[in-house]
């Protein structure tokens, strides 16, 4: 008796996982198959295939001025995300000083504060000091505020094993402070510095919600242009563009496993 | 740990940073939300936050918010909990196969997410082909631009979360207990309700809490897969922003997602504070 129970109980995990993680790629295969349909139209599964909607999204003066908008986004916001995280990681994994709570919660607060909230916010600023033409400024200032908290966490577990004494002892055979940094900490934390500076990358290359607020006027990014795009336009252009983003995403993506691994996911 | 003075030279570029780009901005938002609705109001005049509770589109769309999310957790829960069993029971090779595939969507933009569902959910996508094919239903029927299309897409988005958060404390259950417990005659049934469930609360709660205070405050899924019949709070914000041109108002429902997002990290400081204690 306990046997069925435990070969039926088994088995409906099983079929219930196996849907459930179906439903997870579904939107994905779906997307990329219907992406070299050759009808005008979208369907699935499509009627015959063709790869004249990647010539069409390769042609679109929209993807590539959009495309290079939201490149540039994403390298400059995660260079100072990634220069904000060390200076912060090192802060909070060194030092204990009156505040350091609240110092935590300031550079972690992003993370609670709504998108939205966020962005509406900063354009609001903008607004009122008369900067809202200035999109690529907006948008690099949003989206390393966001993303700074990742570079952080990531930075931080890796800096959370290091011994000090491996520095003072540095120090003490008469390493400067920075040459201390540069020769023992640094090449221990690149692996948490890899990790956060792709975390931060996919981030912004992705974001929608900030974006959709600060780029309003100029400096349109790819998924905020993707979104105009997938609510005005009926032709599988778009999916193009989607599958394009998804080969993006999935080459960062076996860049983290291959380099550091999954675990930079799984532990937060 | 150095003890003591406060490390300055390092501290102050990162706090000045977040003081000048997230502190003044929510603090100018709260100042724009409290702004006097008449001419001769003071500040701060309460009128507008309590006016998105009010008015019938604002008290509508908190509804729905609050309705969607939990309808969404609650799927989130009871989808994740096989998923993450069965993860935690693969052998390490499928393991990172599977977690993979968990990881990986969650990486991937809102926008082509949103887009994938748009023609999955269609009139003529796949799952009203399918509801067809099973005699569920005779005609396409609309699951996409309503709630329905929300649910669908914010489920695909948090869904991950929660498998992450009962994966972490799956792993951690010791083998040994579910030993223990068989060979002192507890049956696998008994196993599972006496032993996984409550081992895995501290992680089931924290997911719970992940994906509603996130289903509350997501803004591309839901404008791109509700359309425009079915604001929820955030996307509301954006239409008075960007449609009315009403940034008081905006602002208001501002502040009141701001204090969501506060609520729900105390909320889930606290719970974890305590789980930790009680489940060592």
């Amino acid at each position: 008796m306990a046997d069925f129970f435990l070969r039926s109980g088994r088995g409906l995990v099983t079929v219930m996982a196996v849907f459930w993680l179906v439903f997870l790629v579904a939107p994905i295969v779906v997307t990329l198959a219907s992406s070299f349909t050759s009808s005008t139209y979208l369907t699935f599964p499509p009627p015959g295939w063709s790869v004249r909607w990647y010539l069409s999204a390769f042609e679109s003066e929209w993807v590539w001025s959009t495309f290079w908008n939201s490149v540039v986004i994403a390298v400059v916001s995660t260079a100072i995300a990634v220069a904000l995280g060390i200076a912060a990681a090192r802060v909070l994994a060194r030092h204990r000083f009156y505040g350091r709570g609240a110092f935590e919660y300031a550079v972690l607060s992003p993370l609670i504060i709504p998108g939205v909230v966020v962005g509406f916010a900063l354009l609001n600023v903008s607004v009122l000091i008369e900067t809202q033409d200035a999109g690529l400024l907006n948008l690099i200032i949003g989206h390393t505020m966001v993303t700074t908290p990742f570079t952080l966490r990531s930075v931080w577990s890796s800096m959370a094993g290091n011994d000090l004494s491996l520095e003072e002892a540095a120090q003490s055979l008469g390493a400067t402070r920075w040459s201390a940094f540069w020769l023992i900490v640094f090449p221990l934390i690149v692996p948490g510095i890899v990790a956060g500076a792709i975390i931060a990358f996919t981030f912004s290359f992705n974001d929608v919600t900030i974006s959709a607020f600060l780029s309003a006027r100029e400096a349109r990014t790819l998924p905020v242009e993707l979104m105009s795009h997938i609510e005005y336009l009926p032709d599988p252009t778009p999916a193009a563009v989607s599958s394009l983003m998804i080969v993006i995403t999935l080459a960062f993506f076996l860049l983290v496993e291959r380099t550091v691994g999954l675990g930079v996911f799984a532990d937060r | 740990m150095k003890a003591g003075r406060f490390p300055a030279s390092l501290a102050t570029p990162v706090l000045l940073a977040f003081a000048v780009f997230i502190v003044a901005p929510c603090v100018m938002l709260l100042v724009k939300g409290l702004e006097p609705t008449a001419e001769t109001g003071e500040w701060p005049d309460f009128t507008n936050v309590l006016g998105v509770f009010d008015s019938k589109i604002g008290q509508q769309a908190l509804n729905r918010t609050i309705r969607i999310s939990l309808i969404v957790t609650a799927v989130c829960m009871l989808a994740g909990y096989p998923v993450a069993l069965f993860i935690s029971r693969c052998g390490p090779r499928w393991r990172g196969l599977l977690l993979a595939v968990v990881i990986f969507p969650f990486l991937i933009s809102a926008v082509v997410r949103a887009f994938g569902w748009t023609v999955l959910l269609g009139d003529s996508g796949l799952a009203n082909k399918g509801l067809i094919a099973l005699g569920l239903i005779e005609r396409p029927i609309a699951l996409v631009q309503n709630e329905i299309g929300i649910i669908v897409g914010e489920t695909h988005l948090l869904m991950p979360y929660m498998i992450l958060s009962l994966l972490a404390v799956l792993q951690r259950i010791d083998p040994n207990l579910r030993h223990a417990a068989e060979s002192l005659g507890a049956s696998p049934v008994s196993v599972f309700w006496r032993i996984v469930i409550p081992l895995t609360l501290p992680g089931l709660l924290t997911g719970t809490l992940l994906v509603f205070s996130l289903a509350m405050t997501a803004f591309a899924t839901p404008f791109l897969l509700g359309g425009g019949r079915t604001p929820i709070l955030t996307t509301l914000l954006y239409d008075y922003a960007f449609t009315l041109f009403d940034w008081r108002l905006a602002a208001a429902i501002g502040i009141v997602l701001l204090i969501l997002g506060i609520l729900f990290v105390t909320i889930h400081r606290f719970v974890s504070s305590r789980g930790m204690r009680s489940y060592g």
